[in-house]
């Protein structure tokens, strides 16, 4: 049987295998509610000392990252998040038992309670930033007499106008919209400095997106940060959208390599 | 992609590429492809992003999505025929003892 095939279990509906969704400090057994992936499993917590691993049962299959499987993940990690400070597990780690998630509490110990101190009452915001070509261009042809100047040249003489001259509006019209993009996002990252504890850039998505960042919120900061935010979206809004998500997990800060292999 | 893109434009590549062409290299920059989940994560992301925005709707997004969870369940079976790691299904903390 491929790991990919779903497990009958007749006697248990979810089946023996344990759902991770995050790792959490608390030294008594909690339940969270009937919200976990797969069919709103039973989700609760397998405790080792004062370290506990939120979990469900689960068949022993691989979860596909679909939007409804991903918003299940995300969902029970928010509800957690009410209460507890959390290192979230990448999605779709599943372990065969209970004895299994116990033994990765166990060897991992000293590294989440040091990564428990670390993100101690902290949140991450996401914030993306897109923009409007063709606003951005005029703003820029606004702002550069050079580009001003050459197009001008270029609409009055369009049938003359030579090719090298489009070229050349065009190379400094790039050059322009680069120098443009690194400022909007500096400024940004300037402003939002004071407001958060730490930031990391992702890759772009898409040919709109000039920032997709990840920022490190302490939770008594969240307001400032909040109004922070606001205003510089204020500050941008005839040129830039502003995708602005959170409080999530801090996914993006936490950095523990897991020893894992597959269990067979 | 990768691969097409470079037989492509092989004979503008050539004196880099050319030198290093053989079999072997092939034979890695297939099995690179073939097992490499990141564009199709890319992909993914892109799709969420266009929901987001309202460029698409969901029915297209469902459309969309099911067919790159396929792709990444091809990559899952080659990485699994070339005995690599998957993402998901079973794990156990490395060198620990079987579980029953």
């Amino acid at each position: 049987m491929t790991a990919a095939e779903s497990v009958s279990a007749a006697s248990e509906p979810f089946g023996e295998g344990k759902y991770v969704y995050c790792i959490i400090r608390n030294d008594r057994s909690r339940e969270f509610g009937e919200i976990g992936i797969g069919g709103a499993s039973r989700v609760y917590t397998v405790n080792h000392n004062d370290l506990a691993a939120v979990v469900s049962d689960t068949p022993i299959v691989i979860y596909d990252p679909t939007r409804e499987n991903v918003l299940a993940h995300e969902f029970v990690n928010e509800t957690v998040m009410r209460e507890f400070t959390l290192i979230p597990m990448s999605f779709g780690t599943v372990f065969r038992s209970e004895k299994d998630v116990l033994a990765l509490l166990k060897s991992t110990y000293q590294a989440f309670t040091d990564v428990l101190d670390k993100m101690q009452d902290k949140i991450e915001f996401g914030l993306k930033i897109l923009w409007d070509r063709d606003k951005v261009v005029a703003a820029i042809e606004r702002e550069n007499d050079e580009i001003r100047r050459l197009k001008d040249e270029i609409t009055r003489n369009a049938a003359s106008s030579t090719y090298f001259a489009r070229m050349q509006l065009g190379r400094l019209v790039e050059a322009a919209m680069e120098e443009a993009s690194n400022r909007y996002v500096t400024d940004v990252h300037e402003q939002l400095k004071e407001v958060s504890a730490a930031s990391r850039s992702n890759k772009v998505i898409g040919d709109r997106m000039i920032l997709n960042a990840a920022f490190l919120v302490d939770r008594k900061d969240e307001k400032q940060f909040d109004e922070k935010v606001k205003a510089i979206s204020l500050q941008y809004e005839d040129l830039l959208t502003f995708k602005y998500t959170g409080p999530w997990p801090p996914y993006n800060f936490v950095n523990i390599k897991l020893k894992l292999e597959k269990a067979t | 992609m990768g691969l097409l893109t470079n037989i492509l434009l092989a004979p503008f590549l050539g004196p880099v590429w050319g030198a290093r062409w053989s079999l072997d290299k092939i034979d890695r920059v297939v099995k690179e492809e073939l097992t490499d989940d990141t564009p199709v994560k890319e992909d993914l992301m892109a799709l969420q992003m266009k929901l987001e925005m309202g460029e698409i709707d969901d029915a297209e997004y469902v459309r969309e999505e099911a067919a790159i969870m396929q792709r990444l369940r091809e990559v899952r079976d080659w990485r699994e025929k070339l005995g690599m790691s998957i993402g998901g299904g079973p794990v156990r903390v490395a060198g620990s003892e079987e579980s029953e």
